[in-house]
């Protein structure tokens, strides 16, 4: 391929992308390697050296998997995409690679300094304040070039997508620049650095992952089934909804005293009104899909988009089910909201980011996917494998709380009641593992052109032109 | 939808959850001050030592809140209390003098509010660092050895080396970060009777 015809961007987009793919295999490794010392704990005593301790592989892994693997990936397929909102092709391509290289030095930074020296202890940044400059820097650059994606008249081209765009592209930086401020740049009282903790928290789940991910939902899911949103009053409307709401949404993981309790009670409000905003999301996601099952079931890009799509919806009802008052004070402090997480970041999120890679690389890289079968066990191993590890979290979160509510049960014996269903999610992980390794395989099999492309799946057909996506540059 | 309305309505919503929550959080909590206990005429929550101070740092850096939280809940009669984890439910005032704030949002384990009530002797403390099965042969919990230094016994025993032996000729001496971890953890006592939270 000639380099000169590629588009700016294009390199950079690779790198976050092949960042995020290698990221995700080294962290759903980790978070397999620390549920399974859990469930044999003396898998803990083979090395005993901190950086293979429980305390400090659970961290690193969330680190990875959250700013690594969703992070890089959902950047790295915006650079593709938002040039084509808007027709406005990037300029300092450079500028994007320097920024794409600078992010995935901070995470290789950030998993380093977790796995040696261990977590900060705040929740949503285990990292160092230093990480998070170099975090933040990157972001600045690869965020000033994906404001592009917002350019020229917003009566041309879709809006959902580059309002989700807005949100998340505020959120990161004002979000972590002053969580950074308040923890670790003054001397606030313990009492506030808890609210800080939780409020980054909101805004790094809902006010920046979903919304990224919902720009690729909102963009992709029209242009890959030729149907245009049915309301766009109901999708502003949700689009509000999240940037009103998604703030408060961390409060609601406190139960009782640390932090003020009329913050818990709008944690609580927010966290309930959120599954309306899912089920308006919901409504024109089902629009959009409803009687393209043939197509959903061909096209690999669209169906992992689709599932994702919808885990949207189940991941924030979900949410709204354990911010319910009386489930609520159960539920808190259980596995069950890593079950949220998981169908957050694996099924959603992750989900969302795969399709979008699928769609996507070709037009960036004059490439195709190969008619493998890997293609498919790619799908139904990581789906399955996250809906078991959703299922079996959900399960033994309920006999968790149950047994916390419960003062005559031991609290030594608690890790016998999860240890049949950590069981399940071992091998889930492991089945999850084996999808990823086989998009690895394929993703780089497919750089190299190591077998010849018959899976066309980009969403423009040309590569080098850039515009602004409608339903006549739909297949390849 | 205009371009001005979105960035007014997204800045506006930022920081509102902003504002709301960190500025009026400060406001309501931050300027919370201790108070004179007047059995003892010793101001609560007590100021962590030094020693404390870098004990938290190890508590977070060896990953303890991955399992234990920091929070007892209550009324009086709800579970944690019922299990002895406090004598009251914690308030934000119990935070004022810990950095950094640590919640915890996990309990595969008990939770460590009031721990220094419950386990008070530093030897239990650093055998359960060490080995938390040698106190309890079912204990999940994962062992700390790098925390100590195992040296020959000989004739000579260290003043600060563990009871237990892991082997019979070789003692434990706890490093400076294991000394630092028990000392934080003897500092998470909360058996003191606030305004907005008396004892039971």
């Amino acid at each position: 391929m000639n380099r000169s015809t590629l588009p700016k961007g294009s390199t950079a987009a690779l790198v976050l992308i092949l960042g995020s793919t290698i990221w995700s295999l080294l962290g759903a490794g980790l978070s397999l390697f620390s549920n399974a010392q859990l469930l044999i704990p003396w898998l803990d005593r083979l090395i005993p050296a901190p950086w293979f301790n429980y305390g400090r592989l659970v961290p690193a892994s969330q680190f990875l998997l959250s700013y690594g693997w969703l992070g890089s990936g959902l950047l790295g397929v915006l650079l593709i995409l938002a040039p084509r909102f808007s027709g406005i092709a990037f300029r300092y391509g450079r500028l994007l690679f320097g920024g794409a290289l600078l992010w995935q030095l901070a995470i290789l930074g950030g998993f380093t300094q977790i796995l040696l020296e261990g977590s900060s202890g705040l929740i949503g940044l285990p990292q160092t304040r230093f990480v998070s400059i170099l975090l933040i820097l990157s972001f600045l650059v690869l965020g000033t070039g994906l404001t592009r994606g917002l350019g020229r008249s917003w009566k041309s081209g879709p809006l959902l997508p580059r309002l989700y765009l807005l949100l998340g592209l505020l959120a990161f930086p004002l979000g972590l620049g002053s969580a950074e401020v308040l923890l670790r740049g003054t001397s606030a009282p313990g009492s506030v650095q808890l609210i800080a903790q939780l409020l980054w928290h909101s805004f790094h789940h809902h006010l920046w992952l979903a919304p990224l991910g919902l720009v690729l939902v909102f963009q992709l899911l029209p242009s890959l089934t030729g149907r245009a949103v049915s309301s766009l009053n109901l999708g502003l409307l949700a689009w509000s909804a999240t940037a009103l709401l998604g703030g408060w949404l961390g409060t609601v993981r406190a139960s009782d005293g640390p932090i003020p309790s009329w913050m818990q009670s709008t944690g609580v409000v927010a966290g309930i009104l959120m599954a309306f905003v899912a089920i308006a999301n919901g409504l024109l996601i089902q629009n959009l899909t409803e009687g393209r099952w043939e197509e959903i079931r061909r096209n690999v890009a669209l169906r992992f988009i689709s599932v994702g799509a919808w885990s949207y919806a189940c991941a924030y009802v979900l949410l709204a089910f354990l911010s319910l008052p009386w489930i609520r004070p159960v539920l808190t402090f259980t596995v069950a909201w890593s079950a949220f997480l998981e169908v957050f970041h694996y099924i959603f999120l992750g989900s969302v980011l795969t399709g979008s890679v699928y769609a996507l690389l070709p037009v960036s890289r004059e490439m195709g996917w190969p008619n493998s079968s890997a293609l498919t066990w790619h799908f139904w191993s990581t789906t399955l494998g996250a809906a078991f590890v959703v299922a079996s979290l959900i399960l033994a979160g309920s006999f968790q709380g149950l047994a916390l509510s419960d003062p005559g049960v031991p609290i030594s014996t608690l890790a016998s009641y999860l240890r049949p269903f950590l069981f399940v999610v071992v091998i889930a992980q492991v089945a999850w593992l084996v999808g990823q390794v086989a998009f690895t395989a394929v993703l780089f099999a497919s750089l190299l052109r190591l077998f010849p492309a018959a899976a066309p799946m980009a969403v423009f057909r040309n590569p080098t032109v850039v515009r602004p996506v409608s339903v006549g540059h739909l297949h390849g | 939808m205009k371009p001005t309305r979105a960035l007014t309505l997204v800045l506006g919503a930022l920081l509102l959850a902003w504002v709301a929550q960190a500025a009026v959080g400060y406001w309501q909590v931050g300027r919370l001050e201790p108070v004179l206990n007047e059995e003892t005429n010793l101001t609560v929550p007590p100021v962590p030592s030094g020693l404390a101070h870098t004990g938290a740092r190890v508590f977070a850096s060896e990953g303890c809140l991955e399992c234990h939280s920091l929070s007892t809940r209550g009324p009086k009669d709800s579970a944690d209390i019922t299990r002895g984890w406090g004598q009251r439910r914690s308030v934000p005032r119990d935070y004022l003098f810990r950095d950094p704030a640590m919640l915890g949002l996990a309990r595969i384990g008990p939770d460590l509010s009031n721990v220094g009530a419950r386990m008070p002797e530093a030897e239990k403390l650093l055998q359960h660092i060490y080995d938390p099965q040698l106190l309890k042969k079912s204990s999940t919990c994962p062992p700390h050895p790098w925390l100590f230094t195992k040296t020959p016994s000989g004739p000579k025993v260290e003043p600060d080396a563990l009871k237990v032996s892991p082997d019979g000729w070789h003692q434990l001496i706890p490093t400076y970060q294991a000394k630092a971890l028990v000392a934080y953890l003897q500092s998470l006592n909360a058996n003191y009777a606030l305004p907005e939270a008396p004892l039971k």
